[in-house]
């Protein structure tokens, strides 16, 4: 509360001077919407017919995709007989490809509660609220403190021999030393630079994310193990 | 039409009725393509096949039917009945409120337990709230020679079927 | 909508008594008829009578929200549809999915458009989630709209998973079973979990019976619950938020 305002009060002895109520509000709670000088439509019909231009796209486009691709429907279940590999739905692919790597109680219940978790904070923790780009004005420490958390993550990850998170993890360090200095590089490395430290996280968790889910679904075939997506697609 | 500033509103004007025609074009495909739906979705629900029991059964050979026999059947819920010349089949569903009738044979009546209603041996109501006579139903050989009685085929009173 | 209004029939109905009964504002054709429209609708109005012009662009949000609004609708009515021929009991269930695709007219089609139009529900429902976090729309007064966001995802993901067994086929037995073994590794509760669950120690009719339970009453109800709760904060709120309109670095918020 140290960057609040000093208050101005209004002193006067005259008992019929009109009492002034100064209401206080804290610049971070403020609403979003300011009184701006900024245009404003009508709501009906330039916002509704955007509305129903957009279920009309999305109805037409999932009409064409049931039209063309069919359902999965495989033989009836049967409690017996488990199909060698037994996958989970591709949204869950992720997880049981690192069950592959980590004890079940890691991957399937403290990853994605730790995800979780992580994500709920993100408002409440004040992150990136102040967008600082990630180099801007930073020293050595910063340098040494990114190398030391991502050359962290990757041992950890190649002691478990889990490849799809330590290949990304150098990836996405890479391109964040790259960023480093990028104010008078080419564009893409003017692009970097901008990107401040926790969108660096979340780019690097949803890259992490993908490539596991990508690998699980095309990559996995009998018995989880590596197989080539077309290999597996001639032998199914 | 009152100018309105604060809308989004960019009248053509050399050309107002090309804005109202597409807007009836779009309008009118929307309102196509909502009935289509309706239709669409209204064939969708009508069952293109029932698994219900079938409505035809076999009844046995004509010549088991001297005149006066009655025979009931119960999952169908038809009497099948023989007459001089021939063999007819009648509902042996109440025609009030769709009980189960029986035939009382010392009386020579179709009684129904659930509201008094008796019909006689055509199926005609003779006493109780029954609206209407019990339906006639059609009565068929198949091509071994045996009587088929379809429960699901009504056909005018008083017909019978000749072997 | 002047050009629907402007024939003598269309004059005539509109002007008529019965009409004006259920449609109590004229033809939208000035500003206070468009704000009516907007204002005395109960669907509607959650709407503010006008919006800043900004947020009409589809590069302000992508609008990845309404995508998946979008395909919660689909999914509804196209499930609803579908129930008219699914009996949750085994096997008959499965028997149930053969004659959606063979016997019943358009079947294939409308389970198409049910299963893929889930699949873009919770691919749209992830993306909304990046572009809110890289706009960095959740900062105050947004934060619990943010929170409400995060249980929205983790209902439509579990809509998806009870959906999954429904069809009772290999695909659906075991991969509800992989998924319910992972649950059960959870410490304490994972064992008592996974039992509620299932209704019993395996995946069986019981499952089948709780999993259609949960995917067409009791989730669908969640999700609405809260997507209402989420629409309305996000009106609450100011409207939606696109691109931050600062410069970074220049909004230093204590």
């Amino acid at each position: 509360m140290s960057s609040m305002p000093p208050l101005d009060v209004v002193e006067s002895s005259d008992p019929m001077a009109t009492p002034r109520r100064v209401a206080l509000v804290r610049p971070d709670m403020r609403p979003a919407v300011r009184m701006t000088d900024e245009p404003y439509v009508m709501t009906f019909p330039n916002l509704i017919i955007r509305e129903i231009i957009l279920f009309q796209i999305v109805v037409v486009g999932l009409a064409v995709a049931a039209m063309l691709f069919d359902a999965p429907l495989e033989g009836i279940a049967n409690p017996l007989e488990t199909p060698n590999p037994a996958k989970a739905p591709w949204y869950f692919l992720g997880l049981q490809e690192l069950l592959h790597y980590f004890p079940p109680v890691v991957a399937g219940v403290l990853m994605p509660v730790l995800v979780v978790i992580a994500l709920v904070v993100i408002p409440y923790a004040r992150i990136n609220l102040s967008a600082q780009e990630l180099w801007k004005g930073a020293g050595a420490g910063r340098l040494a403190a990114v190398i030391g958390v991502a050359s962290a993550i990757v041992l950890l990850f190649a002691a478990f021999g889990c490849w799809p998170i330590v290949v990304p993890t150098a990836c996405v360090a890479l391109a964040m030393l790259a960023a480093r200095g990028g104010g008078d590089g080419g564009a893409i490395r003017t692009t970097l630079a901008r990107v401040t430290l926790p969108e660096w996280i979340m780019l690097w968790f949803t890259i992490v994310a993908a490539i596991l889910t990508i690998i699980g679904t095309f990559f996995r075939g009998p018995g989880w193990t590596f197989v080539w997506p077309w290999a597996a697609a001639a032998a199914g | 039409m009152p100018d309105d500033a604060a809308s989004n509103h960019r009248d053509d004007p050399e050309q107002p009725e090309r804005r109202d025609f597409l807007t009836r074009v779009g309008v009118g495909a929307c309102a196509a393509a909502a009935v289509g739906s309706g239709l669409v979705t209204l064939d969708f629900l009508r069952p293109k096949v029932l698994f219900e029991p079938p409505t035809t059964f076999l009844a046995g050979d004509p010549g088991d039917y001297p005149e006066g026999t009655v025979r009931f059947n119960k999952e169908r819920k038809a009497y099948v009945i023989g007459a001089p010349g021939g063999v007819y089949a009648l509902s042996a569903v109440c025609t009030h409120l769709g009980c189960i009738t029986r035939f009382l044979s010392d009386q020579s009546v179709i009684a129904c337990p659930c509201h008094g209603s008796r019909f006689d041996l055509e199926g005609n109501v003779v006493q109780g709230p029954a609206p209407r006579p019990l339906p006639w139903l059609e009565v068929e050989t198949n091509p071994q020679g045996l009587l088929v009685v379809d429960t699901g085929i009504v056909v005018p009173r008083g017909k019978v079927f000749r072997a | 909508m002047r050009a629907l209004s402007t024939g003598p029939i269309s004059r005539w109905l509109i002007d008529s008594s019965l009409y004006r009964s259920v449609v109590r504002h004229g033809v939208a054709d000035t500003n206070r008829n468009r704000s009516l429209v907007v204002f005395e609708n109960l669907f509607l109005h959650v709407h503010p009578v006008k919006v800043r012009q900004k947020t009409l662009r589809f590069t302000h949000t992508y609008w990845l929200g309404g995508v998946a609004f979008a395909c919660a609708l689909i999914l509804i009515a196209t499930g609803i549809l579908l129930m008219f021929y699914y009996h949750p009991s085994v096997p008959q269930a499965y028997r149930d999915m053969k004659e959606l695709s063979f016997v019943v007219d358009n079947g294939t089609f409308l389970r198409n458009m049910h299963r893929w139009a889930a699949h873009l529900m919770v691919l749209a429902s992830f993306l909304h989630m990046l572009r809110v976090f890289f706009h960095r729309a959740y900062r105050p007064p947004r934060q619990f709209n943010w929170v409400i966001g995060v249980v929205l995802l983790i209902v439509t993901l579990l809509l998806s998973y009870t959906g999954y067994l429904l069809p009772w086929d290999q695909l659906a037995f075991w991969g509800v079973s992989v998924g319910t073994n992972m649950a059960k590794e959870a410490p304490l509760l994972g064992e008592k979990v996974r039992f509620l669950l299932l209704g019993g120690n395996i995946v069986s009719e019981n499952a089948l019976l709780r999993f259609y339970v949960l995917h067409c009453v009791v989730l669908p109800v969640a999700l609405l619950l809260f997507l209402s709760v989420h629409i309305w904060r996000v009106r609450k709120d100011g409207g939606v938020q696109g691109p931050p309109d600062d410069t970074p670095g220049q909004e230093e918020v204590r």
